[in-house]
């Protein structure tokens, strides 16, 4: 072992006189600093867990879960709140690409984080006064066009920096999808209700029936606002092109859904209902349509089975369930009756691409299916609606065309949500318009305040793999599950299908957590370090310190550190002297973001103090 | 006979409820020289910590004095003398003889303070077993043995002693191209021994410091419950075991959860299995092969199959046919021994 670089202390260089000090607890026995030994030096450095970079808001999963397990719930709604409004939302309708993505689920089941994520959200809805606050006022006015996810989002993230913030709404109730698509089943109306409050208790003043391009002009917007988030989403329905669809008794899925949601519904469907289309939004019309009185619901999709489906797998389980029929590979190629739909046309198709957007191959020299229906709700996608825009800011996919930070050229107008995200590659979901929304309004502010923008799409540094944690410390426990309305029940109520954790599920269920790749302060490493030259000076705060002087490098708190957060890294520098370097670095927002900042000063530090 | 034994009174040490609860304090520090990784040095960072500040601590020659104790200097921020290589049972007797006719005689306070003495397996299964014995028998001297067992005499560069496992590789049991197992007797069951010949002892345990909160609350039990008690410890050793430092913890879990060491505590005579051995017994939880645990160690390198499946046959006997499994060796039925050929 190299013995470059020790540091003799100066009482070591005169002779011995007998007597050397006696060591004490902080310093050890200066005689002998054994951190000339190493080769490779630990360091905590906080990586990010694979759910809070699934997440499409960047919520900081790991973070709340942690909170959550010790009980400190506010906390946890306070954590999740920075980066989503509406965890009572999100907490019922995500899709949760985290569970997908949670390293759990490679080692037994994934934590069932949207569900905890509900009874955060539900726990803010019951609060008084909600723990965010608008900030100081900047004197300037922002107007965001559309209140679903992306404008609810951006709005809120405007308001909190200190923005003057007016949402524009067309419709006559705000909450975009969220209300008008996302059925009551999915997502009671006073959950979504409480948190429009919410906004408005920011300051937030909310225009609805107000439609940008008839009731408020483009160049109203730039004349009366500093800028402008467009968050306008995808309103109208995509057709089939079958010939008859403009027969009495064919429905589209959105509008549909929309006119349930706002309340101005008229129609009565008949007893048979044909739903075309194999995404979400026909798996909501499909189950809809028992709930308003239709007896047999059959869906008709051209994917060739369920796995082609571009859907939830477990919209579509709680679908079958409910007793609806589900055809496979064949295409609507038209609506015959008198006047009124009476009978389906049907070809057998396919996909000719693998992915859902690519066109459809209908083979027509097969004798056609007939299939008797009442109603058809034709349910196979969405697009914008945007007359009313400048030409210069149209693209070719028929949304906004912005840059990669969500601008419009070079004028302060920014778009966000399924605008700005159809056809961008990434998922038109709740959770990503809200992301989206989050993210250009810092950006918004950033523009304003002259400084450089952020991609909308940001590089991640390290994500936190499995095989790098120690799985020792884990033991097999399964997944709490929340509990379900029966199929019979539920296929005729408005009632909510899912029901929420209790505390104890969710406390249970967040303390499955692996803490993937950030310290949760479990004390193993201090435990197990053999000198002991990893310190804790205060109880219970995970704030560790490694005395280098004395760190010998024998990587066993590497090895035993469950989440791994511990690190080795080669001490390089043997040639010149034993450099110091950060103990602690961050990356995540972690327990070690905060040490970070204390160990920075470590180097002007004398080594005997460290 | 209880009228004239005198026991003094001991600390009150209740058992650490977690690691979040453990003191912070440290009376073991760094800046000692044990390899990277050392598991006894652990050992001693747990035993003092779990002892606390009013606590004598003698330490007989080995690893645990020469590494950490030499030139003048020392680790232990609480008192502590080094005594011979096979006298940690006199020194325990004698210390806490000492102390007592202080105390009587009122030249120091009247307190419990813990005496607490260690050996290694070389200084203690094998050069002072009998001064440990006699230790045991005098009921009326509060103090614990602590037998630190890395299975060879460490210090001296490997050698095997009456601790080291059947066919380790050691400086006096190298393997060679004639004959591959030079060790052919199995390690000495210390603790079992302890426990069975020592009817004044009140508490023995094993434990193993890879399951640290286990281990220090058993040197708690250990002190609080008064006289003469025995405590054998299996600890790692990235020299002598010949493995990277980086896996000492993990090994330490693979010799319990392997079953080749069993966790147990004899208290008042009763006998309990502890810790993953308990959870093994009941059945919650399997053995995992001793092959997991022998071929991450250089020193069984030279293992063939068959020296693997005997050594894990004779573990399995431990566990189905001892008297009392893994505690108390005798058996009901003679068998025949078999193994491999060398
Ligand atoms: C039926 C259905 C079910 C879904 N279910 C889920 C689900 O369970 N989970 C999930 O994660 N995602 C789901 N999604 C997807 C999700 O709802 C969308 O990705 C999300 O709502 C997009 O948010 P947004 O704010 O971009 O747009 P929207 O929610 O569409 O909001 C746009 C708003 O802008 C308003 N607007 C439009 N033009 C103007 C104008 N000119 N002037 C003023 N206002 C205007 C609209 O009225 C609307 O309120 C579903 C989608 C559909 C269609
Ligand atoms: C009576 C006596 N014989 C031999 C020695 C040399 N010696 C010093 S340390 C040691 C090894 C002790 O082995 P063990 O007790 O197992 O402790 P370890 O070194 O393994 O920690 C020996 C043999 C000695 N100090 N005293
Ligand atoms: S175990 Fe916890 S930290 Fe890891 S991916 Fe799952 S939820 Fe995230
Ligand atoms: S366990 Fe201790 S000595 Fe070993 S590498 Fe970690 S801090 Fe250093
Ligand atoms: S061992 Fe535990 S306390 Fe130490 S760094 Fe890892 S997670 Fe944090
Ligand atoms: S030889 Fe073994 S017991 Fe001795 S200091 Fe090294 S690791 Fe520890
Ligand atoms: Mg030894």
């Amino acid at each position: 072992m190299s013995t470059k670089g020790t540091r003799i202390p100066d009482w070591l260089k005169v002779p011995f006189a007998g007597i050397t000090p006696g060591p004490s607890q902080d310093k050890g026995q200066n005689l002998f600093p054994t951190g000339n030994w190493r080769s490779i030096r630990p360091v905590y450095r906080d990586k990010l867990p694979p759910c809070n970079n699934a997440c499409g808001t960047n919520e900081k999963i790991q973070g709340y879960l942690d909170l959550v397990k010790r009980g400190k719930y506010l906390d946890a709604y306070a954590l999740i709140k920075e980066d989503m409004p509406f965890p009572s939302v999100t907490g019922r309708v995500c899709y949760h690409p985290c569970e997908q993505a949670c390293n759990r689920g490679k080692y037994d089941e994934a934590i069932s984080i949207r569900a905890v994520e509900r009874f955060l959200g539900d726990l803010g809805q019951s609060l008084k006064h909600d723990v965010v606050e608008a900030g100081p006022s900047n004197g300037k006015k922002v107007a965001v066009v559309g209140s679903g996810p992306a404008g609810h989002s951006a709005a809120y993230q405007l308001a909190r920096i200190g923005y003057k913030v007016t949402i524009l709404e067309k419709s006559s109730k705000a909450g975009g999808l969220n209300r008008g698509g996302i059925p009551d089943w999915v997502l009671p109306q006073h959950i979504l209700d409480r948190e429009i409050e919410r906004l408005i208790e920011l300051g937030i003043a909310i225009k609805t029936n107000c439609e940008v391009g008839k009731d408020v002009s483009w160049d109203d917007l730039k004349r009366d606002y500093d800028a402008c988030v467009l968050a306008i989403g995808l309103t109208e329905p995509n057709g089939v092109r079958a010939e008859g669809e403009d027969k009495e008794g064919v429905l589209y899925g959105l509008p549909f859904l929309r006119d349930i949601g706002m309340g101005t519904s008229k129609v009565k469907l008949g007893p048979r209902v044909a739903v075309i289309g194999g995404g979400n939004t026909a798996i909501d019309c499909a189950r809809e349509a028992l709930r308003q009185g239709a007896i047999e619901v059959t869906m008709i999709t051209v994917e060739a089975n369920t796995d082609e489906m571009p859907c939830s797998p477990e919209d579509l389980h709680d679908m079958l369930e409910e007793g609806v029929d589900l055809w496979h590979g064949r295409a609507l190629t038209a609506v015959l009756g008198a006047g009124k739909v009476e009978t389906l046309q049907l070809h057998p198709a396919r996909f000719s691409g693998a992915i859902n957007a690519s066109p459809i191959t209908i083979n027509r020299n097969v004798p056609a299916e007939r299939f008797a229906v009442d109603n058809v709700i034709i349910a196979v996608g969405q697009r914008a609606s945007i007359d009313w825009l400048p030409q210069e800011f149209k693209n070719e996919r028929g949304t906004i065309k912005i840059d990669r930070f969500g601008r419009l050229g070079d004028t302060n107008f920014f778009a966000a949500g399924d605008i700005a995200q159809f056809g961008s590659g990434q998922p038109l979901m709740v959770v990503n318009a809200v992301g989206d929304g989050k993210r250009v309004a810092f950006n918004l502010d950033k523009a304003l305040r002259g400084e450089p923008l952020q991609p909308r799409t940001v590089a991640v540094d390290v994500i936190m793999d499995l095989n790098r944690m120690n799985m020792t410390y884990f033991p097999h426990f399964p997944r709490a599950h929340q509990s379900m309305l029966s199929p019979v029940t539920r296929r005729k109520t408005q009632v909510e299908v899912i029901q929420g954790f209790s505390e104890k599920q969710a406390s249970e269920e967040a303390g499955r957590c692996f803490s993937c790749g950030t310290c949760n302060a479990c004390d193993n490493c201090y435990l197990v370090c053999p000198e002991p030259c990893i310190a804790r000076p205060e109880r219970s705060n995970g704030l560790y310190k490694i005395l280098v002087d004395y760190c010998k490098g024998c990587r066993v708190c590497i090895e035993e550190c469950p989440t791994g957060c511990l690190e080795g890294v080669p001490e390089l520098d043997f040639d010149t002297g034993v450099v110091r370097m950060d103990t602690a670095f961050a990356i995540s927002p972690g327990l070690h973001g905060r040490q970070a900042e204390e160990l920075l000063n470590l180097a002007s530090r004398p080594a005997k103090d460290i | 006979m209880a009228t004239y034994i005198q026991i003094d009174p001991t600390q009150k040490l209740d058992p650490f409820k977690s690691v979040k609860k453990l003191p912070l304090e440290e009376y073991f520090t760094s800046g000692h020289r044990t390899c990277q990784g050392c598991e006894s040095a652990l050992v001693m960072k747990m035993m003092a910590k779990a002892a606390g500040p009013r606590s004598i601590i003698l330490g007989s020659t080995g690893c645990m004095y020469v590494a950490n104790t030499t030139y003048y200097s020392t680790s232990w921020v609480v008192p502590w003398m080094h005594t011979q290589l096979g006298s940690s049972g006199s020194a325990a007797l004698g210390t806490s003889a000492a102390l007592k006719v202080l105390m009587r005689k009122g030249k120091i306070k009247n307190e419990p303070i813990n005496v607490i003495a260690f050996c290694g397996d070389g200084g203690g299964a094998d050069m002072g077993v009998g001064a440990i014995s006699a230790t045991l028998t005098h009921a009326e001297y509060n103090s614990l043995i602590l037998m630190y067992d890395n299975e060879s005499y460490a210090n001296t560069d490997i050698q095997l002693s009456g601790s080291t496992p059947w066919g380790a590789n050691t400086t006096f049991s190298s393997p060679g191209k004639v004959k591959r197992i030079m060790h052919r007797r199995w390690k000495k069951n210390m603790a079992g021994m302890m426990a069975a010949g020592h009817p004044e002892c009140k508490y023995v345990a094993t434990i193993c410091m890879s399951y640290g909160l286990h281990g220090m609350n058993s040197i708690r039990k250990a002190l609080a419950i008064g006289g003469p008690t025995f405590i054998h410890s299996l600890d790692p050793c990235p020299k002598g075991w010949d493995y990277d430092p980086y896996l000492s913890h993990e090994m330490g879990e693979l010799a319990v959860n392997s079953g080749v060491w069993p966790l147990y505590e004899v208290e008042n005579g009763l006998l309990r299995l502890t810790g993953r051995t308990e959870q093994i017994a009941a059945g919650k939880i399997r053995r995992v092969p001793v092959r997991d645990y022998l071929l991450k160690q250089g020193r069984f390198a030279h293992f063939t199959n068959d020296d693997i499946d005997y050594f894990q046959s004779k573990i399995d006997d431990m566990w189905e046919k001892w008297l009392i499994p893994g505690v108390i060796p005798f058996r009901r039925d003679v068998e025949a021994d078999t193994p491999p050929s060398s």
